[in-house]
């Protein structure tokens, strides 16, 4: 049993680091057709400038988007035309979310925060594939767009990518 | 074991909770600036991080194009390096490699300038190496002409094991040659001891420049010729030693100065002709040797069948040869004014020697043999003179790894490197001038896959140069008036296959990533 456990604790210790230098999604891993909750945590500035805004670009297919209201952070969200219809709560919604964006706060380099917003995952969304959420983290002093998705929907980042969008593994309907 | 095991486990995830809270460490600035041009020699070069690392890689190539080897040590957050002191002038190359306190590395370079942005000559070596490397050539040569010719010339013509003792001993030569050949060229590039030759960077290294398919060709020819000794039925071995032929031509054709000057549609078939021809020829030297020293009784009929050939192949041996020559020296007095021009002169001058010898045979000692069997001795003695007239062509050719041919050095008149990436999500047209070593402009045309015009708001330039360790630099490109992104005064102070990366940001939320390489002289 204490191995077992011992290798359970390596194991998510290891993947917390592998997290750590990137900006992610806290939950990497959610069924279609459910409500998610979309945690981003924010490990570091930019190049040590603080961070002053946060981005996200919501992926079609991803719907009912509700952001956290953060202290000392004005929240916005964009609307626009989604691709096709979608069914939500009994009716059909074809225009929503596209850009949830948190600003007017400071996060210092040295500080690590969580930007939050609920959603809904369409039963439409394909299982088994991964679904991107592309970043941009602005800051006194620069940019980092954490917007790198793997070309030819090949799962996972080739090493090489040294700012990789937030990924979410969509699994089967359970 | 149970307690060990759960404060190891204790131990390990606050280590790496700890670490959840760090990031890659990023490169704030440096001293001297990347890109910079300093009047004087730094003693130092400073990297600054934003976070405290720990140095795994540092290189140095220096103007004259020689890795050199420099101190480094981690002081805060910034890395110091310890330039020698007798820097020539013109443009270095740092390259690091660090390891940030999350345990990932950070990779890449930066250039810097004495007096003005140059671009180097390869390095002229002279070291134990170098003897090596020029041994392994010649062994290699053995092996395919000798060998591989050898082989081709008892299935087809002595149809006999005449000469097989030589042409074995060749390949064997050849095929160690070729394995140490490659793990050498690598070392050289990499500026490392010979003992590591055990460890993979070198091989590797090796492997992505040209002489890597060069030299795989050779070692599978090679293992051709000598499975064609080893076969029983005179069809197969006339198929195989037919194919290893081809070979030796292709390896030939795949590396080498020549097969990388232009026209390319004329020096590579004509060094595939020139490598083929040579190998007929040398390898028949051997097995008739053999064949008039046992007075062989159809030793008439096998020189009767391989002059026949030889004649054709030996014009083409000349033709090629020479076509060769006036593409890579250019002028008269290159032949006497460049190292490259003089080995071409004392070879030539060999070569003239043995087609003399050669013209002997084929119109004094083959008939005088075929008038009459005992009339072997001149003809013997005049083939053995041509085989060592042949080991010093070859041992001449092999110092040709070491110096550029003129052509190289005459500066072509202004024609830009223009390199065309395309696919399905954008095109990519990027003229790179003058497109030589030292300091080049960049001008990108960013279309779309229908090429239309592709708005981007940022363009990024990401130039590495792998072969000699030099990690990535990015550089911000500029859009100008005329809708090109620009890049000016990029420092490539090394010829070789750089790869080039373009990011071309179209929206703040998307990125189109195109790569390509490019050859720099």
């Amino acid at each position: 049993m204490l191995k077992g456990g011992f290798a359970f604790v390596a194991l998510s210790a290891l993947a917390a680091s592998s997290a750590s230098a990137h900006v992610t999604l806290e939950r990497r891993q959610a069924p279609v057709g459910s409500y998610y909750k979309a945690v981003f945590a924010v490990p570091h500035g930019c190049a040590g400038s603080p961070t002053t805004k946060i981005r996200v670009q919501i992926p079609e297919g991803v719907i009912g988007i509700k952001p956290m209201p953060k202290p000392g952070w004005t929240v916005e969200m964009v609307k626009g035309k989604y691709a096709t219809e979608y069914e939500f709560h009994g009716g059909k919604i074809s225009e929503g979310v596209k850009e949830v964006m948190w600003s007017g706060g400071k996060l210092a380099d040295d500080n690590f925060d969580e930007f939050v917003f609920s959603s809904f995952l369409t039963p439409g969304l394909k299982p088994d594939t991964t679904l991107y959420f592309p970043v941009v983290q602005e800051c006194e002093q620069g940019v980092s767009r954490w917007i790198d998705v793997p070309a030819g929907g090949q799962s996972g980042h080739g090493h090489d990518s040294k700012t990789p969008a937030p990924g979410l593994k969509l699994i089967g309907k359970p | 074991m149970e307690r060990v095991l759960a404060s190891l486990a204790a131990l390990l995830s606050a280590l790496f909770i700890a670490n959840a809270a760090w990031a890659h460490a990023t490169l704030l600035s440096s001293e001297p600036a990347d890109g910079s041009v300093l009047a004087q020699a730094p003693k130092m070069v400073q990297l600054h991080f934003n976070e405290g690392v720990t140095p795994a890689v540092i290189g140095l190539i220096d103007a004259g194009g020689k890795a050199r080897d420099v101190a480094s040590r981690a002081v805060g957050q910034s890395i110091l390096i310890v330039l020698p002191e007798d820097l020539p002038q013109g443009t270095q190359i740092v390259s690091y490699r660090v390891v940030s306190q999350d345990g990932h590395p950070v990779a890449g370079s930066l250039v810097f300038s004495i007096g003005a942005v140059t671009g180097a000559a390869p390095p002229a070596k002279t070291s134990p190496l170098a003897l090596l490397i020029w041994l392994a050539r010649i062994g290699v040569y053995l092996g395919l002409f000798v060998g591989v010719g050898g082989a081709f010339f008892a299935a087809w013509i002595g149809q006999g094991p005449s000469g097989s003792t030589v042409s074995r001993g060749a390949l064997a030569i050849g095929l160690v040659s070729a394995v140490a050949s490659l793990g050498l060229q690598g070392l050289d590039l990499l500026n490392l001891p010979l003992r590591a030759i055990v460890t993979s960077a070198p091989w590797t290294s090796a492997l992505a420049t040209s002489l890597g398919p060069s030299l795989l060709i050779a070692i599978v020819v090679m293992a051709i010729a000598w499975f064609a000794w080893q076969s029983p039925s005179i069809l197969i071995s006339r198929v195989l030693t037919t194919l290893a032929m081809a070979g030796v031509g292709l390896s030939l054709a795949a590396s080498g100065h020549a097969a990388t000057a232009s026209p390319q549609w004329l020096t590579r078939p004509s060094l595939l002709l020139h490598g083929i021809a040579a190998a007929y020829w040398i390898g028949a030297l051997a097995p008739l040797a053999a064949m008039a020293r046992q007075r062989r009784d159809d030793l008439p009929r096998v020189l009767k069948q391989f002059s026949a050939l030889a004649l054709p192949l030996v014009g083409l041996l000349v033709l090629s040869g020479l076509v060769l020559s006036i593409i890579q020296v250019g002028s008269w007095r290159a032949l006497i004014e460049t190292q490259y021009g003089i080995i071409l002169s004392i070879k030539l001058t060999l070569v003239i020697l043995l087609l003399g010898l050669a013209a002997l045979n084929r119109f004094l000692f083959t008939p005088a043999v075929v008038a009459r069997d005992e009339n072997n001795r001149p003809l013997l003695r005049s083939i053995l003179i041509e085989c060592v007239l042949v080991v010093c062509i070859l041992a001449v050719v092999a110092t040709w790894r070491f110096t550029p041919p003129p052509r190289a050095s005459v500066a072509p008149a202004a024609t830009p490197l223009s390199v065309h990436i395309h696919t399905d999500a954008a095109m990519f047209q990027v003229l790179v001038s003058p497109g030589r070593v030292g300091a080049n402009d960049f001008v990108l045309q960013l279309m779309t896959g229908d090429a239309a015009l592709l708005p981007a708001k940022e363009a990024t330039l990401i130039l590495s140069l792998p072969e000699r360790g030099i990690e990535p630099m990015e550089r911000r490109a500029t859009l100008g008036p005329d809708g090109y992104w620009h890049v000016r005064g990029v420092a490539l102070p090394l010829p070789g296959r750089w790869r080039m990366q373009i990011d071309a940001l179209v929206t703040d939320f998307q990125k189109i990533t195109l790569q390509d390489d490019l050859q720099v002289r």
